[in-house]
């Protein structure tokens, strides 16, 4: 048999076993998204209705009324804010500081480069549950230096601070993988002109790393936003929690109310659902892990 | 009633006898109108509940203090669970004024980590509207009291009226183990479930073992295991489990999936007989409709050994103590001292919904039967208890002995493997301070 | 927007003498200055601490009350408590789960993706969309099929009373909590992969093929050789991931001890009123556990950075 002949009949072979692939890994997908597809349709009908009849029982009763009375009952605009006051300065200073790091390690070779990555990285893997009491300690003791107890804990800063302080090195990882790829001439021509360190690092380097920014922002922006753990411990007044720390709180309140507490945590998933569905391509096109090995 | 666990030995009694002698009437509000000068400023109160019903309680009590003195007061309410496990943290950060917490060595601990206001001006002042058992378990381990008293509830057994009488049973003729087990094996006849249980929170199996242990080897034995002055691996301790296991063929299958309002639903919905839990779900029956609330009655667990007959009762007391790190001590305390006078417990009964409150004052002419039978319950009892997680170590009941009674539902044949490990986690601890 | 990929990465290594203006030494010294002290002050410096703080008896209330305890909080759970044991069992359970099945799965649906079979921006979207919801959020959409009302107890047709105790019954609760902690684990690690295969190059794939290498053992020998540092990152995430576990377990059990895990036990002794040091060791062991593959990462990344 001819070589050709031979590509041609493996190439069909392929076809055939990509397209059970497909079907396969589609079935999945449905599988996949049926968890949340069902909580949604739960959300829509009221928990009495299950009480009586049982989860299949045909509806009788379908409307957003649980959400309605969830945002009433939740104060959707505080947590929101709350959220949205502690995740984008947070997220911000992430991507400023993750992008410092990884510019001055990639850029300059300085000895203790690697030392900085390693130190960084690995702070990123640490888990919360080692430090929080000394944060804690530490946070109350500034406030106590600063005058004001609520300076750090039980204050968006105090969260936006470990939270920073954290994920800096994802973010320093990210951006250093990225930075490699790009070329030294653009950093060696703008030092041979004379820019300061400055000016190398926000108007030649910044622009460029654009892709990668937006994907960790997309990134970052979710992590934050679902973080549990932080605003838990760090805050004494559940009112200043962001919304999913609330959520908490939540199946304390609609304890006897299965179906509306569905509907709150669709509520508190729907910014990054928002996110996830309007930036989509930025979630993996920016990202860039590794180098290139040929 | 409680044992102090660092070695003071104060052998105190509660007797409870006289709660209702008197539904006294004496509005000792009145009394104080023209004293002190209330403190001046906003404060913050902390709820220690999100739900419905207890919330329009205390935002009421709050609305009238606020009413009555001008002062501003902040409404923070966190769910009670997460709450209970920041407590520590809250206090020494940024605790508010006047918060809800409850009696009991759980109150004890933080007043002697120096967290808590001594209120004992406060006692000295509102003092004559209490029984002399409730100031007992507002006192610190110091004698200075740390805790105003706001309502009580007994652990007992509930059960439908409507239910019962249906299949032919009366539970107030229970009067012992086993006519107690013969009710059960006739509801697991008729296909329900005998004895409602949960302890998905891994608290409310505490309450049956509190009781098992209080009926079958008195009540100082039971203050003394907590207090580490008996045994874990105990043959009386052994004799408890011995029972327990004798009625878990009338539990729900899914104890451990089930928190205490998952089994509630299960004697909601007519699916179960008996429920073992403290009165507060009241309140939760009563948000369903009146009927059910109407239907629901409690009567004691049945004598099991006729040395201790029905003598003890677990009834915890909710409260409020103020925070030495909050704010405004002096308004935490004009708060806490209006919520136990007679004119808070006025406002919070105000707002329609049933509390069983410490005070002298309330009148038990407005109880509903209900209340009058929950009231009945505990006058029965000589001896109070606050419940496990109160009346013991923190860090023994919460991390150490929850999980040890979940293992145990996972297989009750382990009795006492777990037993050893109990006392041996208890010796293992560190000294207090 | 371009990117730049260059195969050429190797870079000239003579000495440029660089000469940083007072001012570039100001700048740099705050660039470099300003994110480390924050990580060091926040992560460090508190690690430490608390490292420290497992030697000793402590309320976490007062300075004063701190007391030398040398080994014992490590005896007390090393020998004294069964719960520590059964959580050690569930994270391993978790770990090998993530590591044999989660992850692979991860990879393969990666792999599949990013050739771009039919249907391919669907499927990344949908694997991808658990990822997305807050760990606290899954934990709820799951107690919800999972309820003795919910569901599956429905399907089952099963009343409350004897509904399957998913989350209760020591048989079924860890497996469904794999299937949930793997919902999430499977979609995370095909991203992290996508991001990995954009960087092989195109080329790479082209010569297996036309070499006559089946889609199987290009990617077996091809794609896996060359996301080799990926591969690395993959890794460790699986393993971090699988020991810090927290959130969704409890997002369902509170602070029970329903299904021991070590992330839980630590929050449980160190916070809330039982707090004593103890929590700390627990916090250590976790700890040492992930030390493990954080030093394997860092070897890894040592080695490339001096490539």
């Amino acid at each position: 048999m001819s070589s050709i002949v031979r590509d041609k009949k493996r190439a069909h072979a392929q076809q055939i076993k990509d397209r059970f692939i497909s079907v396969f890994i589609g079935i999945f997908a449905l599988v996949w998204l049926f968890p949340i597809v069902w909580t949604l349709w739960s959300s829509l009908r009221p928990y009495s209705e299950i009480r009586a009849g049982g989860v299949f029982s045909p509806p009788q009763e379908l409307g957003l009324f649980n959400y309605t009375n969830a945002i009433d009952r939740m104060d959707l605009p505080r947590y929101f804010a709350n959220t949205a006051l502690i995740t984008i300065p947070a997220v911000f200073l992430i991507l400023l500081f993750g992008s410092l790091i990884a510019f001055v390690v990639t850029r300059y070779s300085f000895k203790f480069n690697v030392a900085m990555l390693l130190l960084f990285t690995a702070g990123n893997l640490l888990p919360a549950q080692l430090v929080f009491i000394p944060v804690f300690k530490m946070y109350l003791a500034v406030g106590d230096l600063v005058g004001d107890r609520r300076f750090l804990y039980d204050s968006p800063l105090g969260v936006i601070l470990i939270h920073v302080a954290f994920q800096m090195g994802f973010a320093t990882f990210v951006l250093s993988s990225y930075m490699k790829t790009i070329p030294k001439e653009i950093s060696e021509s703008a030092m041979i002109d004379g820019a300061s360190v400055f000016t190398h690092f926000f108007k030649v380097m910044l622009p460029l790393l654009r892709p990668a920014l937006a994907s960790l922002a997309v990134l970052m922006t979710t992590w934050i936003y679902n973080d549990f753990f932080w605003a838990l411990v760090l805050m004494a007044t559940d009112n200043k929690r962001p919304i999913t720390s609330a959520l908490g709180r939540l199946q304390g309140e609609f304890v006897t109310d299965y179906n509306l507490l569905a509907a709150g945590a669709m509520i508190a998933a729907v910014p990054t659902l928002l996110v996830f569905f309007i930036l989509r391509k930025q979630f993996v096109s920016g990202l860039t892990l590794g180098s290139t090995k040929g | 009633m409680l044992n102090k666990i660092a070695g003071h030995e104060v052998d105190r009694r509660l007797l409870l006898k006289g709660a209702a002698a008197g539904g006294l009437g004496i509005a000792g509000a009145t009394m104080l109108a023209g004293c002190a000068p209330s403190a001046a400023g906003p404060l913050s109160f902390g709820a220690r509940t999100v739900d419905e019903s207890p919330t329009k309680q205390l935002q009421g009590l709050v609305a009238a203090y606020t009413a009555k003195t001008g002062n501003e007061v902040a409404y923070n309410a966190t769910e009670s669970n997460a709450f209970q496990n920041n407590l520590s943290q809250y206090l020494q950060g940024t605790p508010d004024d006047c918060f809800q917490w409850m009696a009991g060595f759980r109150m004890q601990f933080f007043a002697d980590q120096g967290l808590l206001v001594d209120l004992s001006d406060v006692w000295n002042e509102i003092g004559d509207q209490y029984n002399e058992s409730y100031k007992i378990a507002s006192t610190g381990s110091d004698g200075k009291q740390y805790f105003v008293p706001q309502s009580w509830y007994p652990w007992g057994l509930h059960f439908r009226k409507s239910m019962m009488a249906e299949i032919g049973l009366t539970p107030e003729s229970i009067n012992n183990w086993d006519d107690f087990m013969a009710a059960l094996g006739e509801l697991k006849g008729q296909g329900l479930i005998g004895l409602a249980s949960a302890d998905k929170g891994g608290w409310e199996a505490m309450g049956t073992f509190d009781i098992l242990n209080a009926r079958l080897n008195g009540y100082q034995f039971h203050v003394d295991l907590l207090a580490g002055r008996e045994k874990w691996t105990d043959d009386r301790v052994k004799e408890v489990f011995r029972h327990w296991e004798m009625l878990l063929p009338y539990m729900n299958t899914n104890v451990l999936d089930l928190e205490w309002d998952g089994a509630m639903q299960l004697l909601l919905q007519k699916q179960a007989g008996f429920f073992f839990n403290g009165s507060w779900f009241g309140a939760n029956f009563l948000e369903q409709s009146q009927e059910d609330y109407d239907d629901l009655w409690i009567v004691p667990w049945p004598e099991m050994n006729p040395d201790h007959g029905r003598d003890t009762i677990d009834a915890p007391i909710d409260g409020f103590c103020v925070a030495k790190n909050g704010a405004n001590n002096a308004g935490g305390k004009d708060l806490a001292k209006f919520a136990g006078d007679m004119e808070g417990v006025q406002a919070m009964l105000d707002t329609g919904i049933p509390m069983t409150s410490a005070n002298k004052g309330q009148d038990t002419s407005t109880y509903d039967a209900f209340q009058l039978q929950q009231l009945a319950v505990m006058n029965e009892a000589k001896y109070i208890t606050q419940f496990l997680d109160r009346d013991t170590r923190p860090d023994f009941a919460g991390p150490i002995i929850g999980p040890a009674f979940q293992s145990w539902f996972k297989d009750p044949s382990s009795t006492n493997s777990i037993l050893e490990s109990l006392q041996s986690q208890w010796d293992a601890l560190p000294a207090l301070s | 927007m371009s990117q730049l990929k260059t195969a050429v990465t190797g870079t000239q290594k003579t000495r440029r003498r660089r000469f940083f203006s007072a001012r570039d030494k100001v700048t740099l010294g705050f660039f470099i200055g300003v994110p480390t002290f924050l990580h060091i002050a926040l992560v460090w410096f508190p690690a430490i601490a608390t490292i420290m703080l497992s030697f000793t008896y402590w309320t976490g209330i007062r300075l004063e009350d701190i007391q030398w305890a040398g080994l014992a909080n490590y005896e007390n759970i090393f020998f004294n408590s069964p719960i520590f044991w059964d959580a050690l069992r569930v994270n391993t359970i978790w770990l090998l789960w993530f590591f044999v099945i989660a992850t692979p799965l991860g990879v393969l649906l990666a792999y599949q993706i990013d050739r771009q079979i039919r249907g391919h921006q669907f499927y990344q979207s949908a694997y991808y969309l658990p990822v997305v919801l807050s760990l606290a959020v899954t934990g709820i959409i799951w107690n919800f099929l999972l309820r003795p009302d919910g569901f599956v107890n429905g399907l089952l047709g099963l009343p409350i009373a004897e509904a399957i105790s998913f989350f209760g019954d020591d048989r079924y609760n860890i497996w469904v909590i794999m299937i949930m902690a793997s919902w999430r684990h499977i979609g995370y690690i095909m991203l992290l992969y996508l991001a990995g295969l954009k960087a092989v190059d195109a080329s790479l794939r082209e010569a297996a093929s036309i070499d006559g290498a089946t889609e199987w053992q290009t990617f077996l020998k091809v794609i896996l050789g060359a996301m080799r540092p990926v591969n690395i990152i993959i890794l460790v995430i699986t393993i971090i991931e699988s020991l810090r576990a927290f959130d969704m377990v409890y997002i369902i059990y509170g602070s029970s001890g329903g299904l021991p895990i070590l992330g839980v036990l630590v929050y449980n002794n160190i916070a809330g009123e039982g707090a004593s040091m103890k929590g700390a060791a627990y916090a250590v062991i976790l700890f040492l556990l992930s030390i493990v593959p954080i030093i394997a990462y860092l070897n890894q990344q040592f080695k490339e950075d001096n490539n």
